[in-house]
């Protein structure tokens, strides 16, 4: 019994660790395109907020290119400002 | 002669009335301040994520092209005046053209590529799931 309850304690943080890897290093990308609307717009929440490191696990380089990014998409009116 | 990347959002209404115009107007505006255009490439009309000089709607061209580095700031006045042009964005590159061509390209493999593994974990998952809860999965 206690040790069930240890393992699935284990399982739980190991989970979390994975979820907060930052996501374009895993895929070794080399920048972050600014036409690409898809995955600005995954990495933004529902009122167009750029999620936040803390949140989404980001590495600070690509934190930054992700800014510069989403800041170009949004002039081009290609991702909103402000969401709906 | 540096490399650029340009975006230019033009008005839905007069190109579709004559694309072809519309984008030679473009281009001649580019190569009047020296630009030696690489690629170009149409976005089909789409909606604006917001209203842009009163237009809910746009059209996009991607363009590709060297220039001197004295004609950027020339061209960027001079969309201001014409008005097929709503918008324009010019950004410098780091590598050039070819180059850069190549590895946008890998990067939307990677993230197709991403995407397509994420969706089987996805439906792998609800797979797994269907008809039992996920504990008693566990315990078996």
């Amino acid at each position: 019994m206690t040790n069930d309850r240890k393992n699935r304690k284990k399982k739980k943080k190991f989970k979390k660790f994975r979820e907060r890897r930052c996501r374009f290093t895993r895929l070794g990308v080399e920048f972050i395109d600014w036409k690409d609307v898809p995955t600005l717009q995954r990495m933004c929440t529902g009122q167009s907020k750029i999620l936040g490191r803390k949140r989404s696990g980001t590495s600070a380089k690509f934190q930054r290119t992700l800014k510069q990014a989403i800041q170009r998409a949004r002039y081009m009116a290609l991702i909103p400002y402000v969401g709906s | 002669m540096y490399p650029y990347e340009g975006m230019i959002l033009v008005d839905p209404v007069q190109h579709t009335a004559d694309s072809e115009a519309v984008e030679k107007t473009v281009k001649d505006l580019l190569e009047k301040h020296g630009a030696k255009i690489h690629q170009f490439e149409r976005w089909d009309d789409r909606r604006l994520a917001f209203e842009v000089k009163g237009h809910k709607r746009g059209v996009y061209l991607l363009v590709h092209f060297e220039m001197p580095g004295e004609g950027v700031d020339t061209f960027r006045r001079e969309t201001r005046i014409v008005e097929v042009i709503l918008r324009q964005l010019v950004i410098r590159l780091d590598t050039d053209i070819p180059t850069h061509l190549e590895r946008s390209a890998a990067y939307y493999d990677k993230m197709r590529e991403d995407q397509e593994s994420r969706r089987a974990a996805r439906d792998g998952r609800r797979e797994d799931y269907d008809g039992q809860p996920a504990s008693m999965v566990e315990a078996t």
